[in-house]
């Protein structure tokens, strides 16, 4: 029989395939006269359009407002994650051949990045032994260099060691007012699942707990801050929030994994 | 409320999502979130897990409002079938980490059948296309409409409605059959 001369019959069963209540060998049956008959195929069409009129009639009910506020947090995470990766794409400065990905994932990056951190404080810790072991080699040019090096650095005046509560540290935390931003380095070996958020909290010495933001799945992460959101806080907590974290106002939901004392460099 | 077409205004937000203006998404949200969550709840039936649908679905909203044209969908048909299809992902997910978890939603679901209230739906917001399915669901008995639109927006079988809802599976089919011949022969006028 021929299903495209029989409009009816054809009708009934393109409704029961969009509706999803065919099922089985007459389903199959039915997407292979679609696959050879446009006639089939539009009428099934009609009718999946029709039904997800279905989706639009639904009692309106208000959710939370957090969800909103999870969903602006992850938004404002992935544009500024984006901007970093355009920032680094603009200046290669040690890119290896592209990696599959996207060179700034290639883990190589960060281990070359990272040695070259460690030969910098070795550096120094050489100039010191030298300047200390009263050798005076360090001429004043060399003290004028240093002093615009540390010029053109970011001035960290405070950091804090998150630890868990076996006393490992698993967050360290940087901030610099110069350019208004809190770095977080993650230095254990701690993952949240894919679909949860860590959270920064500043716990000040009277109110509740303050969210600081909501941090994204790298190594290395930027928080935007102001000196007035750390000034005289004593500690920073992280919590393991739904993904997205939750507003400031709610405090954290879920279980603080890392905490630690905020202190004020004076060197 | 601005005298425009609600379809106009849904698209140029669209259009500026697409173009990553996040004030875009925040206004699209306003507009439309409650119409989506009542979406979510009716599928999976709980807040917490409607709550993350409906973060999953604007999320889903905001990196592929570039392609909503090309869908040649009304705007609220085709944030329905985003926000459908990561509900029923997370049935699936669901039903799969915990298969006890149906026994507790059943009594809900026999309250909402037993009730023989008016059409509940909400046709304020809804396309032209929608409207037309509300005027001809509105026709049927409301357990033949409670059961054909369950059986979409779960994407159940005659035996999953028949086990979830407790009614024999005689009764769902016969329900489901009269009802969609109702249907068509109603939006048959509206083609």
């Amino acid at each position: 029989m021929n299903i495209t001369q029989h409009p009816d019959l054809l009708d009934r069963l393109a409704a029961s395939y969009a509706l999803g209540t065919l099922r089985g060998g007459a389903r199959r049956r039915f997407e292979t006269l679609a696959r050879e008959h446009a006639t089939v195929r539009a009428a099934a069409l009609v009718w999946q359009t029709r039904w997800s009129g279905l989706t639009e009639l639904q009692p309106q009910v208000a959710p939370s407002p957090a969800v909103w506020t999870r969903i602006d947090n992850l938004v404002r995470a992935g544009q500024l994650e984006q901007a970093m990766r355009a920032a680094r794409q603009a200046t290669p400065a040690h890119a290896p051949a592209p990696a599959p990905g996207g060179w700034w994932r290639n883990l190589l990056v960060w281990r070359v990045a990272a040695a070259a951190g460690a030969i910098a404080t070795l550096a120094a810790v050489v100039v010191g032994v030298q300047v200390n072991g009263g050798l005076r080699v360090t001429t004043g040019a060399q003290i004028a260099a240093l002093q615009q090096q540390l010029q053109a650095t970011p001035q960290i005046q405070y950091v804090a060691v998150l630890a868990d509560d076996k006393a490992a540290a698993s967050m360290l935390v940087t901030f610099d007012p110069k350019n208004n931003q809190l770095v977080l380095q993650r230095v254990g070996g701690f993952q949240e699942g894919a679909d949860k958020s860590l959270q920064l909290w500043a716990l000040p010495p009277a109110g509740g707990p303050r969210s600081l933001g909501v941090l994204g799945q790298d190594k290395l992460l930027t928080l935007v801050a102001g000196e007035a959101d750390v000034r005289q806080v004593p500690a920073l907590a992280i919590s393991l929030e739904p993904k997205g974290g939750v507003p400031s106002e709610t405090g954290p939901t879920g279980p603080v994994l890392f905490k630690g004392e905020l202190i004020q460099r004076m060197l | 409320m601005s005298t425009r077409h609600p379809d106009t205004e849904l698209m140029d937000l669209l259009d500026r999502i697409a173009a990553q203006d996040d004030s875009a998404l925040k206004s699209l949200y306003d507009r439309t979130a409650s119409q989506l969550f009542g979406l979510a709840l009716r599928v999976v039936r709980n807040r917490d897990a409607a709550e993350d649908v409906l973060q999953e679905a604007f999320l889903t909203i905001w990196r592929s409002a570039g392609s909503y044209r090309a869908s040649l969908s009304p705007p609220m048909a085709w944030m329905g079938l985003i926000v459908r299809s990561r509900a029923l992902d997370a049935l699936r997910k669901r039903s799969s980490d915990r298969a006890d978890l149906m026994n507790e939603l059943d009594d809900d679901m026999a309250q909402t059948l037993e009730g023989d209230s008016p059409n509940p739906m909400d046709a304020a917001d809804a396309s032209e296309q929608a409207f037309a399915l509300h005027h001809c669901l509105g026709k049927l008995e409301s357990k033949q409409r409670e059961v054909v639109s369950l059986a979409y927006l779960r994407d159940q079988s005659h035996g999953e409605l028949a086990e979830q809802l407790k009614l024999p599976l005689g009764t769902v089919k016969t329900w489901i059959r009269r009802g969609l011949e109702q249907l068509r022969a109603c939006m048959a006028r509206y083609a």
